[in-house]
């Protein structure tokens, strides 16, 4: 039977703010199992940080409304104490950032910030949440952890200080591990090492990771399932291999056009989405995305309207598009054809 | 390989070229308060004669001005007159009291003008009320002022947000003579709580002491806890939206840990740097301090100097509170690098 | 002059009682004006002219407090203010003194340490005082005729103590020839030059001075000058023993011989004095010693000297320049507090001089359509009123000199707004019709005589008369500007804010160094109008060897009334204090030559 940790069920953050209602997160269900990875993509202001801040408890001390449910390992968060949800924080479920150099105190040394977090769920002393953190720090591969761990977050380089995070992270074996854009600030060679190490972590730690990122190429390899992100909605839902095989919504088109492959050079891969993601006070009326979507006069006028609703366009493969069966597939095929042909137009032009 | 000596703590070495640089820095000060003194009236049209008829009586007959520019060295050319304020201070100085020849032990600063008595020891008998005054007012003002800003920081909006704050504006702009001159009035007089303020020594008895001295402090602290509630709150909004305070959030740490370790400690930085600075420039407010409630400190010394056109004097306390904002400065440097590990090298 | 009462010295004269008629009536039982210890209740002005509190109680401790430190010196030898003339009578015994007794009474001068006034040779050269037998130090030493020749000694070292008068130099007979000579020419080569660089004759060096035997006094004068008596009056003429001189440091502690002797003394802090075992209340009526210990507070804010005055936490503002403006505010609208307040001319009068050289100055129409076309009331104001400013002046000499008689040439009291018919016709005789241009100089770090120039400056333009304004800082005033009449001719500066209280109470005292043309000097000059009028000159040489009271008297009512014909003085007020005695001072009464409280003879309840 699956092994379920995180079932995320009709979650709903929102904050009240002078200008409006803002719907930060406004229903977005899912779950994830131990050992499995989720990706959960999308551009900035979709929602995708909210929600894993939500997942944490962080936004506890804001005005945030938030219904639904979370339920970590069987245990309700919607609604618990903060007190509760702090001793699950750090030891149950953690979280690396994306910025480590901004998320790291510049005052205090790294091995001191990784004991810290060891010290306050467990009854231990000082030496040992110290020798704990050495070996953490061991653990994602720094070198000379001993002498490192008196070292400050300015002392170390930007990818050390992501397998810092990613000790801190660990310190208490967490179950659910959280990465919100744990690559964004780090260069190309640098990214692929870290997402390695949360990879091989995983496997050896076996807990449920979630992956955050705007980026569709961080998750290929690492998810086993997405979850695509718009305005706060979920546009598509479904296993790593459908969503990259079958795309099911044509915003999830727009961000693999605009993934770098491996196989073009770097400057082309960029094929950006037309318009601005949404202000999430003035969400577009019908499906949020149809201002930027080239097929939203296919829909008869429903695009502007009625709310899609996440349909399965694939058994276990879900999004939220009033485009049909037919009409999706044919307008994939003319788009894949499309960027092909542009891009053989690009290396000729780029040989002569 | 050759044997090396260690080389010194780059901490020591640090103080110490810094003492060399304070040196030379107080050499300028004393030549610029010298030139002032000097240049400046004489620029407007002041004489020698002009300056010296200031410290005789009315009616004073030419050869009176004369004995009396002798006698204060005032007829020597000014590099003359530097050179033997200097000597005074390294090596001393030798004063005819008229019955007996007065040595004055290095760091002499001269002698009066007016009262014809050595100016250290006016100056050093100062000393106590001025530290009492300052030492008291500033643990007050920093822990009233940080205090008050934390609070209103994490209670951002709240009612005592908005009172705190708008009382912290009316401490930042309301002068010392005017809420000093108010204090007096009512817990002087109208409830005489402090009745009668005056400075009893420390060592004499402690409890008159900060007795006597509440008001001067409340008064002096006021002026600055404003200022430090002002930026410890900003401060503190600033950190608290940090990410590492996230990241102490995501660690689980109990909120307080969260408030006082990771927010305060780091809002505190730039708090430190203007509490060393405000310490070594506090003599302006305790000028206004003293005066106000009659403290017999530096500040009025230093008021008595320039109301008298006492050069001397002046030069005294102009250097001693160069000394004090020089000495100042390298505290704040070399806490600000024990506070903040990104300044160590 | 350095601060607003930095010479004070005044009495009030013979017209004591035509100052009080002038404020409001002095409100004293009693009618007796003169007498001397005169009891009264307590009433608004009742000080004046009367003992408030007469006691004879000792013990309590009596507090002074002064805004500022001592102002110069607490050497007796080495001090020029009024406060401290009068301070200094409470450790110090001089030869001659005032005479302890409120209303003109006080401004007699009366021996203290002598036995009597200086006896005058037929020459008016030379000057015999006996001194009381029987007078002892605050240790045990008697006091001797050597005493008393080694602290005129002291005042002739110009560098030790350069802040008192210097009339023990400039009156008495040179050393020898050369110094004569020296002298002629403004120098003091040859002369002696004081008891520290002259150690000869075992301290006794000064010829001018003789002591022929232990209690007597003999003053040799280079020329005769009839005042003595009143130089005597200086505290300098207080003994100082030869052997606990310290110099310098003397101010520490004086060697009393007064009722009270120094404890200990903080210079600007505070100075604290405690009963003389070795003073006898025989040999000393000018003095009394009631309270078991007296401390002086320096430095203390002045609106907090006058709470703590009110609030009889002290008892005397040191100073005697009268309360703040609020207390001020206090005191006069409440029937108790004015009741315990006293309103005396204190001495000074401030005026402004019409100078004589600056043209079109120099023509005497021009100056007195400035007398005319002055706006009196508004330079009152400027002072501060009637209280705190002083009463609206019509003459050069301020009532309490004695001699001085009231008289009002340009109608300074009765049309005190300024009569600009008058004023035209004057500047039509001056030639110019539609008014001329001049400036004003005044201290700019005085804020009444800023506003007395700005007054003046609107008043003057009501007729055409341009004033344009000129402030300096005090402590160069004379030294450097308005003292420097080179530079008061190239810069037209025709008016001139000043002020003047007299080292003594007479003509002379009061009119040498601002009216005579000898006082005239290139550098820190105090006759500012640069006034060289021979009748005035004339009559200033003569008081030097007139000796009767009534003819010297005329000569002082005789050279007001000149100078104010030349239009040589402006004047703007007599000056007055409040000055508040809280109800526990007994023995309180305004010493008339002080214009302050006689601070040797209060006592507490």
């Amino acid at each position: 039977m699956p092994d379920t940790l995180l079932d995320v069920a009709d979650l709903r953050i929102h904050f009240p703010t002078s200008d409006g209602l803002v719907k930060a997160v406004d229903g977005i269900s899912f779950s994830l199992e131990r050992g499995q990875t989720l990706g959960i993509v999308g551009e900035s202001g979709s929602g995708k940080s909210v929600t894993s801040l939500g997942i944490m408890g962080l936004h506890h001390g804001t005005n945030a409304q938030i219904t639904g449910h979370i339920k970590l390992d069987g245990e309700e968060l919607v609604g618990a104490t903060p007190g509760r949800v702090r001793e699950l924080r750090g030891s149950k479920m953690a979280m690396i950032f994306q910025d480590p150099l901004s998320s790291l105190h510049p005052y205090y040394t790294i091995g001191a910030q990784i004991a810290e977090a060891y010290l306050v769920h467990n009854q231990v002393g000082k030496k040992v949440a110290h020798k704990h953190a050495i070996d953490l720090l061991g653990r994602v591969g720094i070198p000379q952890p001993a002498s490192r761990a008196d070292d400050y977050p300015h002392q170390f380089s930007g990818g050390m200080r992501q397998r810092a995070m990613i000790a801190m992270a660990l310190s208490c074996d967490p179950e659910l591990l959280i990465a919100d854009e744990p690559t964004t600030a780090l260069d190309v060679t640098v990214q692929a090492q870290i997402l390695d190490l949360i990879w091989d972590l995983q496997q050896e730690y076996h807990s449920a990771v979630i992956i955050i990122t705007h980026d569709l190429g961080v998750v290929a390899e690492l998810s086993d399932d997405i979850l695509v992100m718009y305005a706060g909605r979920m546009a598509e839902y479904g296993s790593a291999e459908d969503t990259f095989d079958q795309p099911g919504h044509p915003y999830t088109w727009g961000l693999l056009a605009s993934m770098p492959r491996i196989d073009e050079a770097r400057l082309e891969r960029l094929v950006p989405i037309k318009g601005t993601p949404p202000s999430l006070i003035n969400v577009p009326s019908g499906c949020a995305f149809h201002p930027r979507c080239r097929y939203a006069g296919f829909t008869g006028g429903r695009s502007q309207t009625e709310v899609p609703e996440l349909r399965e366009v694939s058994p276990g493969h879900l999004a939220a598009c009033h485009l049909t069966g037919d009409q999706r597939r044919k307008f994939r095929t003319e788009l894949v054809l499309e960027e092909t042909e542009a891009s053989t137009a690009r290396m000729t032009q780029g040989e002569a | 390989m050759t044997a090396r000596a260690p080389a010194p703590h780059p901490v020591i070495t640090f103080i110490v070229r810094r003492l060399i640089a304070t040196v030379f820095l107080l050499i300028v000060v004393s030549m610029i308060t010298f030139a002032i003194f000097f240049l400046l009236p004489r620029l407007a049209g002041q004489t020698t004669r002009g300056l010296a008829s200031q410290y005789i009586g009315r009616n004073p007959t030419p050869a009176a001005v004369h004995a009396i520019e002798q006698q204060l060295g005032l007829d020597a050319p000014l590099p003359v007159q530097y050179g033997r304020f200097l000597r005074g201070i390294v090596l001393g100085e030798h004063f005819n009291a008229g019955t007996s020849k007065a040595y004055c032990p290095p760091p002499c600063f001269g002698y009066s003008f007016k009262n014809q008595q050595p100016v250290w020891p006016m100056m050093v008998s100062g000393l106590p009320v001025t530290i009492s005054l300052a030492a008291g007012a500033a643990i007050l003002w920093l822990v009233g002022g940080v205090a008050i800003g934390v609070i209103s920081a994490l209670r951002r909006g709240t009612l005592f947000d908005r009172f705190s704050m708008g009382v912290a504006l009316a401490g930042v702009s309301l002068p010392i003579f005017f809420t000093g001159l108010i204090a007096l009035e009512l817990f002087s007089y109208k409830w005489p709580i402090f009745p009668n303020v005056q400075f009893v020594p420390f060592t004499q008895n402690p409890l008159l002491w900060a007795r006597n001295l509440v008001l001067p402090w409340i008064v002096l602290a006021f002026l600055y806890a404003a200022l430090y509630a002002r930026l410890t709150r900003a401060g503190m909004l600033e950190t608290m939206s940090e990410d590492y305070i996230r990241t102490a959030r995501a660690k689980g740490l109990p909120e307080r840990t969260v408030i006082f370790k990771h927010g305060l400690r780091a809002a505190l930085t730039p708090i430190v740097t203007i509490f060393g600075m405000d310490i070594g420039l506090l003599l302006g407010g305790a000028i206004l301090t003293e005066v106000t409630f009659s403290l017999h400190g530096l500040g009025l010394f230093t008021v008595e100097a320039i109301q008298n056109q006492d050069l001397p004097e002046i030069l005294g306390v102009t250097l001693l509170a160069a000394f004090f904002i020089v000495i100042a400065n390298l505290v704040v440097d070399v806490l600000y690098a024990v506070v903040d590990p990104r300044v160590r090298r | 002059m350095r601060t607003r009462k930095t010479i004070g010295l005044a009495a009030i004269g013979a017209a004591a009682a035509l100052a009080l008629a002038a404020c409001g009536g002095s409100g004293g039982s009693g009618g007796s004006g003169g007498g001397g210890g005169t009891a009264t209740k307590a009433s608004f002005n009742a000080g004046v002219t009367h003992v408030v509190n007469p006691s004879n109680h000792k013990g309590g401790t009596l507090n002074f407090a002064s805004s500022s430190g001592i102002p110069d010196s607490a050497d007796p030898g080495n001090t020029y203010y009024a406060q401290m003339w009068n301070l200094t009578r409470l450790y110090a015994m001089p030869l001659m003194t005032y005479a302890s007794c409120p209303g003109p009474c006080g401004l007699k001068v009366v021996p203290d340490l002598a036995t009597g006034p200086g006896v005058v040779s037929n020459n008016g050269l030379t000057w015999t005082y006996h001194i009381q037998p029987n007078v002892h130090f605050e240790d045990g030493t008697l006091v001797t005729s050597q005493d008393v020749k080694y602290a005129v000694e002291r005042t002739f070292d110009r560098s030790k103590f350069p802040l008192g008068p210097g009339y023990y130099p400039s009156l008495l007979a040179p050393q020898n020839a050369t110094c004569a000579k020296a002298m002629a020419a403004g120098k003091t080569t040859g002369c002696y030059p004081g008891p520290y660089v002259d150690r000869s004759k075992n301290l006794m060096g000064l010829n001018a001075v003789q002591t022929p035997n232990s209690t007597t006094v003999v003053f040799h004068l280079a020329k005769p000058f009839a005042d003595f008596n009143y130089v005597t009056a200086i505290p300098q003429s207080a003994p100082v023993p030869p052997n606990k001189d310290t110099g310098a440091n003397y101010q520490l502690h004086p060697i009393s011989t007064g009722p009270y002797m120094f404890q200990s003394y903080q210079i600007n802090k505070q100075l604290t004095m405690v009963p003389n075992p070795h003073w006898n209340p025989a040999t000393d009526p000018n003095a009394k010693q009631l309270p078991s210990k007296i401390v002086l507070t320096f430095n203390v804010n002045p609106n907090d000297v006058d709470n703590r005055l009110l609030a009889g936490d002290i008892q005397v503002d040191l100073p005697g320049t009268g309360v703040q403006a609020a207390a001020r505010t206090k005191i006069l609208t409440s029937n108790s507090l004015k009741a315990q307040s006293d309103n005396p001319v204190s001495g000074f009068e401030w005026f402004m001089t019409l100078n004589n050289k600056v043209p079109p100055m120099n023509n005497i129409h021009c100056r007195m359509a400035v007398e005319y076309a002055a706006n009196k009331t508004n330079n009152q104001t400027a002072y501060g009123g009637p209280y705190a400013g002083g009463t609206i002046g019509s003459t050069a000499a301020p009532p309490n000199v004695v001699g001085q008689k009231h008289f009002d040439l340009y109608e300074a009291t009765t049309k005190s707004q300024g009569d600009l018919t008058k004023a035209k016709q004057q500047l039509q005789a001056c030639g110019h019709p539609n008014g001329f241009s001049t400036g004003i100089t005044y201290r700019s770090d005085r804020p009444k005589e800023v506003s007395v120039a700005q007054a003046m400056q609107a008043a003057l333009a009501r007729v055409g008369i341009k004033l344009t304004l000129h402030g300096f800082p005090t402590a160069s005033y004379t030294s450097n500007f308005a003292g420097v009449p080179n530079y008061v001719h190239s810069h037209d500066l025709g008016i001139t804010v000043y002020g003047w209280a007299p080292d003594w109470p007479d003509g002379y005292g009061e009119f040498y160094y601002i009216a005579d043309g000898a006082a005239i000097s290139p550098v820190g000059n105090t006759n500012l109008g640069e006034l060289n009028d021979p009748l005035v000159n004339s009559l200033l040489g003569k008081f030097a060897t007139e000796n009767s009271a009534t003819v010297r008297n005329s000569y002082t009512s005789q050279i007001d009334m000149q100078i104010m014909k030349d239009a040589a003085f402006l004047p703007i007020v007599y000056a007055k204090a409040l000055l508040y005695r809280p109800s526990n001072l007994t023995n309180v009464y305004v010493q008339p030559f002080y214009g302050m409280y006689n601070y040797a003879v209060l006592g507490l309840k």
